[in-house]
């Protein structure tokens, strides 16, 4: 580039982009500067003062925080001088006074900045004779985070992180000078979504996390490079296991993606890898009762039933498993002469989406260049959490916010325009003429705009969010992501012929149609909405095999259970993310017992109905995946292991979705969606994540509960022989009568939301319950 | 000497009355204002301002007419009063607020229509409740009459006024750390660069931020010209300016001179002598940020290039005479313990370094000093103000931390044995 | 809301005087104080609300500023200042005498809610040093002998008002200047006497 700086660090010459921070543009051509609360993606605040450097200046060498300096042309730096390397040492040796000397029981020792710089820059022995600083040693500050003040070194990490990035300022500084703690209010945890992420750059042990604590030790890590499935957004992820068990996950700084930062279901959400209650060994159900058996019994059980049939064979597929497996599965079908018509995704609300050669598609950082961001779509921030984060930053950056109806409501607050119930109604439709909206008209005419649609509801129709879309594209530059937001979903659509839902599985199956049917890490039966309708095909349909983790809802009606392993960590593959950006799945512990890849099954089971023509290896199966894109873009693994394609390969395609767009019909004001926590199997067996989902309850605005005459904060929701306590919270965003279920919290899949629920208020039973 | 009485003379003449709107009309109030809103231009406003040479009376001594040169371009700009007073030995804005608080406002009328401002405040240390009284009654008054609101005295000009208390920190006092806390937040000095007031300041937006004393003296500088103020005082230093004289001298109290006297003259004749005929061991020339001189210094000149050319400052106009029996460790402990006090938190010089220096300062004053205290206690100096030089280098973000080091460096530049002699012989076992 | 209507319209007025609502929490959190004597949990969560920001954010600004109290104050706060002039003008005598009167160390409240002590920093009062606030009214020049007047005064009196200008006539000495016209308006609390929060009132 022509316009880069020219600066001199140390005599040396280098490059930089103007207006770059001196610290950064040191880091990018190797001179490495100390620092403490410098983070690359929070604001600067040079606090900690130890990036402190010499720069010359019309009035003689001056000492200057390189975190909150940016270059300029001939600047002339020196980061290594006495003066410097005196006011390092002396900012270390003031960080230490009062820091207290438990790096042998702390989480971070090992792997922390002050307890390296000690080393590296800092005094031999102290001169400080005095009594520390005291604090409670550490307290709760969170179900899963713990708050150690002794250890703190003030550098504002968490508090800025709380406050710029995630937008819940929960964790702040208390008291001042000498006396600051950071600190949480009383009775008000640190609750936060996003919460995980102030341990990770926490630079010292003040915030540690229940999971990991007192765990392991760095030096015994191992680690690899992956990509989260807890949603679409693809973002990358550090594994950590230690004697073979895994042990911690940390966010990598993806510049396109998640910029390091994680959502706390995506990093706490793995603790089931290590559950005793994981399936073993294959199982076999005769006459009722569940034995084990051996693969090849299976194998040879099921090659008779494929021979034999007189039906199709069906698959229902979880969003988690890989590229590859997809690909499995398809190549399987196809070979079963299926025609690609047998194969269902575990999502109950696929729509089209809007995909097609005219519409481009957009990329994550796309939010940051555009004039204005368009958002209906299900609540990004319970289903696409760190997407969230980067519509948060895209907003504080300048870009314009406009928000459709009901669902996002924390996005709502940021945003520059926010179209409730005037304009959406109930059942998710636009009730007004949108090319009469004066207030979106101003942010997008002729402007660039990137939109994110998706389904904000089951019960909304395609032809609502084709209307808004289709306006959109006459009057703006459109980029437009699909929000999908079901783990690999993206990689299904890439990678499967056609691909359907649960609502077309459960009324297209049926005995008459499907002798076999593979239930693939999916439990329909625990969390789809169409539950009831799925339990009856199931036991109806003669044999049905589960490859799943663990026994649960869907899995113990199954004849055959396969244990599988997990795509977190326990094999390798790609997923393709929101965007279409293909990356890395990686492998880094041993499955328990017989477990194996659903991909490894087939492979099997294909040998043994010596089918020919498939895939014979994981390679095969990648490359297969990636069949129609042009060689050096294509995300084999030889492509995506080059360290410039760490970040991930983008390739868009379009998609064969073949859902119909049959509305299902709610009683007129209910909604249903997902919760970040919630109640899936894996979930269920992470302690950190069910700590955080175990709460029950429905969302309204108070006029709405009023009419329910609720008052005591619970109330119960009864259906046919169904009663299910739960509490209300008000949501002052709803229209009036609008009331949100979370589908994925326990018991709700057991409502049909179809038919009338009844909300009545709970008395007290305690005072009855004298024992 | 004699004082010179310019700001404080319609309170001298009015001692029943000063702060009333009545008493300072009769004296000729508001009129500087309405001929300026009615007959002036910003322009020529500005240029009086800047020959008049005038330098800040906050303590940095910055000058006026540039700093108000600096605003940036915007529709919306801000004044903001620093009433917020707190450095050790400086009770001079205190005067200003509570006996003549309309001087104040008339100055402000006068800088925001120079200024084109629509929106100032008035920031007043919350402990000084009777001086904000005085100063709200006095903005009622002027709104009353219609010198603050819309319109004001028939001309185009709208402003409001408010008058806001903080609550107990000093650094507020620092007019970035003034700023935030004006924005109801902690009060943090922000980072300069970005954050230079002129261009970024309240609610990010281009704002003037003034001592009290400054902008009272603008009424007197518009009335009678920049260029006879000019002729005030001595070159660098022009105009009157509010000492603040305390410590062990005879008659302490404000005192409204030309700048250009040495310090001796002025405690002398003005503060009436050290008391008990006693001598002086060493004198605060400008607040408790700046560095000691001795009993043997006071033929130094009273302007700020003559205190900064020996190694001090002039600082907010607070001179503490210390006779020759005061116990200097406890002087020196007395000034660190504030500033420890009063650190914001966020350096982590400051934030530690002030707060060991105290304790260091606590052994060494009760006897349970060692050694390599001395040693140690100007190393600590050195890691807050590499070099100990004058004017501090920093290692911080605001000058906060550095005030803490002149006391330290002062005693054991001149009075190091008084602090060995504290130090206990070692008892050998 | 545990504040009752007049309060919160009071504090809404203060709101809107502000281009910005946040500028208001300073001002808030005094008119705290001047209803509990500190600054309650309670009163937290209300300005939180208030200003719109976070409980925490709320209690973060409200430590980093000394004269907001986090715990009940007496009805009468003792301030002594020891900041240099006053220190080198034997403050400490004078603490000393406040402290043997009350039986108070710094920053405690005696059981009967009456008083509380502090030592604190610079108050502006140098030329009449050493000096005291009550209730951050001044009294300056002070002797060990009228300092403890001043406090058995207060504690057989009771007075529901303090008035710099009484305090000074009666237990003060050398002023850091002349006040000129004295003044009968004074402190209803522990916070400053101040219009804008109605804590300050005229003494007939
Ligand atoms: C720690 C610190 C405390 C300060 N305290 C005050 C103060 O109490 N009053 C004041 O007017 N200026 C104070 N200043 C100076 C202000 O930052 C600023 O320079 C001044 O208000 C500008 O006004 P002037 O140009 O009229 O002097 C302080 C500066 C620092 C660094
Ligand atoms: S030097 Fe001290 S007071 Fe100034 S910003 Fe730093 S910590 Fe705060
Ligand atoms: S990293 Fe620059 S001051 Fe902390």
């Amino acid at each position: 580039m022509s316009d880069n700086v020219k600066i001199n660090v140390n005599g040396l010459q280098i490059e930089s982009e103007p207006n770059k921070l001196l610290i950064e543009a040191c880091e990018d051509s190797g001179i490495h500067i100390p620092r403490f609360c410098w983070h690359k993606r929070l604001d600067p605040v040079g606090m900690c003062r130890m990036c402190l450097v010499e720069v010359e200046t019309p009035r003689g060498k001056m000492l200057v925080p390189s975190c909150t300096t940016e270059v300029s042309d001939e600047m002339v730096v020196d980061t290594e001088s006495e003066i410097v390397k005196k006011a390092q040492e002396g900012v270390l040796e003031f960080l230490l006074i009062n820091h207290p000397l438990d790096c042998p029981i702390c989480d971070k020792a090992g792997e922390c900045p002050l307890q390296d710089q000690t080393m590296a820059y800092g005094p031999g022995e102290s001169r400080f004779v005095e009594e520390k600083r005291h604090f409670e040693k550490p307290i709760p500050i969170s179900e899963i985070i713990l708050l150690d003040r002794e250890r703190c070194i003030l550098c504002a990490r968490c508090t800025r992180f709380s406050d710029e990035i995630s937008g819940d300022p929960l964790i702040e500084f208390i008291q001042r000078g000498n006396k600051t703690e950071v600190n949480t209010f009383p009775n008000e945890p640190f609750k936060s979504y996003f919460s995980g992420n102030t341990v990770q750059i926490c630079p010292v042990g003040a915030l540690t996390s229940t999971s990991y604590r007192f765990k392991a030790r760095p030096w015994d890590l191992k680690s690899t490079r992956s990509t989260c499935n807890g949603c679409s957004m693809g973002c990358s992820i550090e594994l950590n296991s230690s004697q073979n068990k895994m042990l911690r996950i940390l966010g990598v700084d993806n510049e396109h993606t998640n910029q390091g930062w994680l959502c706390d279901r995506g990093r706490y959400n793995f603790e089931y890898l290590n559950s005793d209650q994981r399936i073993k060994a294959p199982l076999k159900k005769t006459e009722g009762n569940r034995e084990e058996t051996t693969l090849q019994d299976v194998y040879s059980d099921l090659s008779k039933i494929i021979e034999d049939r007189s039906n199709k064979i069906t698959f229902l597929l979880g969003s988690n498993l890989t590229n590859e497996e997809f690909t499995s599965f398809n190549e399987f079908s196809n070979k079963l002469g299926n025609n690609d018509n047998s194969i269902y995704l575990n999502e109950d609300i696929l729509f089209k989406g809007f995909f097609d050669e005219n519409i481009e598609n957009a990329k994550i950082e796309d939010l940051n260049k555009s004039d204005a961001i368009i958002i209906w779509a299900e609540d990004l921030k319970e289903t696409l959490p760190v997407l969230y984060l980067r519509v948060r930053q895209a907003v504080k950056n300048g870009v314009k916010l406009v928000v459709f109806g009901h669902t996002n409501s924390t996005l709502a607050d940021i945003s520059d325009v926010y179209f409730g119930g005037e304009t959406v109604s109930n059942n998710f439709e636009i009730v007004k003429d949108i090319s009469k909206l004066k207030e979106i008209k101003e942010h997008i005419k002729d402007k660039n705009v990137t939109a994110i649609l998706g389904k904000a509801s089951p019960n909304q129709s395609d032809q609502s969010l084709e209307k808004l879309f289709s306006y959109l594209k006459d009057n703006s530059n459109l980029k437009l992501l699909n929000a999908f937001n079901g783990g690999n979903s993206f990689g299904a659509f890439q990678t499967l012929g056609s691909v359907k839902g649960n609502r077309e599985f459960s009324s297209e199956i049926s005995k008459e149609t499907t002798d076999l049917l593979f239930v693939v890490g999916a439990d329909p039966v625990g969390k789809s909405i169409f539950s009831s309708n799925i339990k009856n095909i199931i036991d109806e349909i003669p044999t049905v095999v589960a490859l799943d983790l663990f026994i649960h809802e869907t899995s113990e009606l199954a004849d055959y259970i396969v244990p599988t392993s997990s795509t977190l960590g326990e094999k390798e593959g790609t997923f393709t993310n929101i965007e279409f950006r293909t990356s890395r799945i990686d492998k880094l512990i041993p499955s328990p017992g017989q477990a194996l890849s659903d991909w490894e099954f087939i492979s099997g089971l294909s040998n043994f109905c010596k089918f020919e023509g498939m895939s014979e290896s994981l390679k095969d199966l990648n490359n297969k995946s990636f069949d129609s894109f042009a060689l050096d873009t294509k995300p084999t693994f030889d492509n995506l292991d080059k360290p410039r394609n760490l970040d991930g390969i983008i390739n868009t395609s379009v998609p064969n979705i073949n859902t119909t767009d049959e509305s299902i019909e709610f009683s007129d004001s209910f909604y249903v969606g997902k919760k970040l926590y919630g109640d899936k199997v894996t979930e269920r067996h992470s302690k950190s994540i069910s700590l955080l989902g175990s709460s029950q309850f429905i969302e309204g605005s108070e006029s709405t509960f009023e009419k329910y005459k609720l008052n005591s904060g619970k109330c119960i929701l009864v259906q046919e022989n169904i009663e299910i306590t739960v509490s209300y919270k008000i949501n002052p965003s709803l229209p009036d009568s609008l009331i949100f279920f979370p589908k994925n919290r326990r018991n709700m899949n057991k409502l049909d939301f179809s038919k009338n629920i009844q909300i009545l208020p709970s008395h007290s039973m305690e005072v009855l319950n004298v024992n | 000497m004699k004082e010179t009485i310019l700001l404080t003379k319609h309170m001298r003449e009015n001692p029943e009355d000063s702060h009333l709107i009545e008493s300072y009309e009769k004296s000729n109030g508001y009129t500087t204002a309405k001929k300026t809103l009615l007959g002036s231009s910003p322009e020529k406003v500005l240029e009086e301002i800047k020959a008049s040479n005038i330098r800040g009376r906050g303590g940095a001594g910055f000058p006026t007419g540039v700093k108000w040169g600096f605003l940036a371009e915007n529709e919306e700009r801000y004044l903001v009063i620093n009433a917020d007073e707190s450095e050790p030995g400086t009770f001079k804005d205190r005067i200003l607020l509570e006996r003549d608080p309309h001087q104040l406002i008339e100055g402000i009328i006068i800088t925001c229509f120079a200024a084109n401002i629509k929106n100032a405040f008035i920031y007043i240390r919350g402990e000084y409740a009777k001086p904000a009284r005085r100063v709200q009654s006095a903005v009622e008054q002027a709104y009353q009459n219609g010198y603050l609101g819309k319109n004001i005295f028939g001309s185009e000009m709208d402003l409001d006024l408010v008058v806001h208390l903080g609550a107990g920190a000093y650094i507020c006092g620092e007019e970035t750390a003034l700023l935030n806390s004006l924005e109801g937040r902690r009060g943090e000095p922000r980072l300069k660069p970005p954050y230079f007031p002129a261009v970024k300041g309240l609610y990010m937006k281009p704002t003037l931020v003034n001592n009290v004393e400054t902008i009272s003296s603008v009424p007197w500088i518009i009335e009678n010209t920049g260029e006879e103020y000019n002729k005030l005082g001595v070159e660098g230093s022009t105009g009157t300016r509010i000492f603040s004289l305390s410590g062990h001298v005879n008659v302490p109290g404000n005192y409204e001179i030309e700048m250009g006297s040495t310090f001796g003259d002025f405690v002398e004749t003005l503060g009436g002598g050290i008391r008990n005929n006693k001598k002086v061991k060493a004198y605060i020339p400008g607040g408790a940020s700046a560095p000691w001189f001795r009993g043997d210094q006071l033929n130094i000149k009273m302007t700020i290039d003559d205190v900064a050319n020996n190694n001090s400052m002039l600082g907010s106009g607070a001179v503490v005479m210390m006779d020759q029996d005061t116990n200097l460790v406890n002087a020196a402990k007395s000034i660190v313990s504030f500033f420890a006090h009063e650190s914001c938190g966020q350096c982590t010089p400051c934030r530690e370094g002030t707060t060991w220096l105290e304790m260091i300062l606590d052994r060494v004053a009760s006897g349970r000093g060692r050694t390599s205290d001395l040693e140690l206690l100007l190393d600590i100096c050195d890691n807050i103000s590499p070099g100990l030089s004058w004017p501090p280098k920093m290692t911080t973000i605001c000058p906060l931390g550095p005030s803490a080091v002149s006391p330290i460096t002062s005693l054991m530049k001149d009075f190091r044995e008084e602090v060995e002699s504290m130090i206990p012989t070692k008892v050998l076992l | 809301m545990s504040w009752d209507d007049k309060l919160i319209k009071q504090a809404k007025k203060i709101v809107k005087i502000y281009p910005q609502k946040r500028s208001a929490l300073g001002p808030l959190l005094h008119l705290a104080q001047s209803k509990d004597g500190y600054i309650s949990d309670d009163s937290v969560s209300v300005i939180s609300e208030l200003v719109g920001i976070t409980e925490v954010q709320v209690k973060s600004v409200s430590t980093f500023y000394s004269m907001y109290k986090q715990e009940p104050t007496g009805k009468y706060l003792l301030s002594v200042c020891k900041s240099i002039s006053c220190e080198i003008n034997n403050s400490n005598s004078i603490i000393d005498v406040v402290k043997d009167f009350t039986g108070l160390s710094n920053n405690e409240t005696d059981e009967e809610g009456l008083f509380t002590f502090e030592a604190v920093e610079c108050i502006g009062a140098c030329g009449g040093a050493p000096a005291i606030q009550v209730n951050y009214e001044t009294v300056e020049g002070l002797s060990t002998e009228n300092t403890l007047n001043l406090c058995e005064w207060l504690k057989n009196e009771t007075p529901d008002l303090v008035v710099a200008d009484e305090l000074q006539n009666k237990f003060g000495g050398t002023k850091s200047f002349d006040w000129a016209i004295s003044d009968n308006s004074g402190t209803t609390g522990s916070v400053p006497g101040f219009q804008t929060l109605n804590t300050t009132k005229d003494k007939k």
